[in-house]
């Protein structure tokens, strides 16, 4: 059982889906774990799916003064 | 002997002369020589001297003069430099006042080049070892270049069409003419104090070797090995070699593609989530279809099919028995059912009524047959039985 949670980044998310699918080419794997990792990527590649299609790209300037500066660190 | 009176000055009147006779006559020159015994005060004045062959003459750039010279002298650099020659009476001596310099020719600029790249080389600041790995996702790329300019177009619509996940925290930056290389350092420290960057771009668009000066100073070649946070660099054209290329983690050819390197591309990503879904969904069937086969093996295996068989050659048994057991005692009833017969027969043949029929008779005395000639008693009242009625005798 995976305890994946949505807070993972894309890049987790990705990785995740290509252990799945590398496991489910393991043959030794038992129908029951298959089905429930087939599961789990397929929710997977939705939810992926979905965050590329949504993102927008974000942009931020930073300022001159020092003050700006350690706002930004702070977020 | 000579009439003529010898005019006597003083060393001040002598010297006064003198600084009005060459600060008047080189009041603007340019001078070509080779830079020696440069050094930056800290006050930022600079103080060295020029040379050839044959003569040396000192120098002095004021801070704050210096600040528009595009790169950063260094001794044996050929320079043209500009300005008037003053007297300091105080010390007796001349010297340059420097307005402005310039390498002696292009091929100064690249002799310079190649002096850095050596001795950074020997450093090794170009070695592989310290090479950052690119971060494959990056969620914060750091974009140290002009805020305005067509670089940071491009790399704003690339990042835009290649990966709309990322965000671009833009630290506008001089990137040529004096206080360039001083603002890009400034800049590649800021962002190594934000957190979350994942990877700074250092770009600039085309230009000439001048244009693209800062990226071979020295400081910038060092704030860029010092940088915590990977590094790639995309300045000028395809032909363009800086040392902050030969430094930085990646080096790319333009702006545009360094902004290719930094993301990941997310067509190909879409493409890798369906390719891993249609995987899995013929993987999946095909792991069902191999339980499927080899549930239907097993049930058709000999280990299988024996036990039916066994269970059925028990019953076979199990009715041979229960035939046996039937026969054995239909035999045995119809020996009990003859028995029953002959005695049933032989009660026949003993019927009284039947012998009293054929003639015989009986005789009862007290009720009760008298078998005997012993058992018969003349002297009591005795009854004949015949077959159709009973006869007393008194």
């Amino acid at each position: 059982m995976s305890k994946k949670k949505s807070a993972d980044s894309i890049e987790e998310k990705l990785k995740r889906l290509e252990t799945i699918t590398s496991t489910l080419e393991d043959s030794e794997i038992t129908l029951e774990d298959s089905i429930e990792l087939f599961e789990e990527g397929a929710k997977l590649s939705k939810e992926c799916f979905s965050i590329l299609e949504k993102a927008e790209l974000k942009i931020t300037t930073l300022k001159k003064d020092l003050d700006k500066i350690n706002n930004q660190v702070e977020d | 002997m000579s009439e003529v009176r010898e005019q006597i000055f003083s060393v001040s009147e002598i010297t006064k002369s003198i600084k009005f006779i060459l600060e008047s006559t080189f009041e603007k020159i340019s001078i070509e020589g080779e830079i020696s015994n440069f050094k930056a005060h800290g006050s930022g004045h600079w103080y060295f001297n020029l040379k050839d062959e044959g003569a040396v003459i000192n120098c002095t750039m004021w801070r704050g003069v210096n600040n528009y010279v595009f790169f950063s002298p260094e001794d044996g650099m050929k320079v043209t430099v500009t300005g008037r020659i003053t007297v300091y009476p105080p010390r007796g001596s001349y010297q340059v006042d420097v307005r402005s310099m310039k390498p002696a020719g292009l091929g100064e600029l690249q002799a310079a080049f190649e002096r850095l790249k050596r001795k950074l080389f020997d450093e090794g600041l170009f070695d592989d070892e310290y090479k950052k790995q690119i971060p494959s996702y990056p969620k914060k790329i750091g974009l140290v270049t002009a805020a305005d300019g067509a670089a940071i177009k491009d790399m704003i619509s690339v990042a835009e069409r290649r990966f709309p996940l990322t965000e671009l925290v833009i630290a506008p930056t001089k990137v040529q003419g004096a206080g360039a290389a001083e603002n890009i350092v400034e800049n590649i420290k800021r962002l190594n104090h934000l957190t979350g960057i994942d990877v700074i771009i250092l770009a600039r668009g085309g230009g000439s070797i001048e244009d693209l000066w800062a990226f071979n100073e020295e400081i910038v070649a060092r704030a860029i090995f010092n940088s915590k946070i990977p590094i790639i660099t995309g300045v000028g054209h395809e032909v363009d070699f800086t040392i902050a290329d030969f430094v930085s983690d990646l080096r790319a050819p333009t702006p545009s593609v360094a902004m290719e390197l930094a993301t990941p591309n997310i067509d190909d990503l879409k493409t890798f989530i369906k390719d891993s879904y249609s995987l899995s969904c013929e993987l999946i069937e095909e792991n069902l279809n191999n339980y499927k086969d080899e549930a239907e093996q097993f049930l058709q295996s000999y280990s299988y099919r024996f036990p039916l068989e066994k269970i059925n050659k028990f019953n076979q048994t199990l009715d041979y028995e229960i035939l046996k057991l039937k026969n054995l005692i239909e035999k045995k009833s119809t020996l009990l059912s003859n028995k029953i017969n002959l005695l049933t027969s032989t009660l026949d043949s003993h019927n009284i009524e039947k012998s009293l029929k054929k003639g015989f008779a009986l005789i009862k005395q007290n009720a009760k047959f008298v078998t005997r000639r012993e058992n018969y008693n003349s002297n009591k009242p005795a009854v004949i039985k015949f077959f159709d009625g009973e006869l007393e005798i008194k």
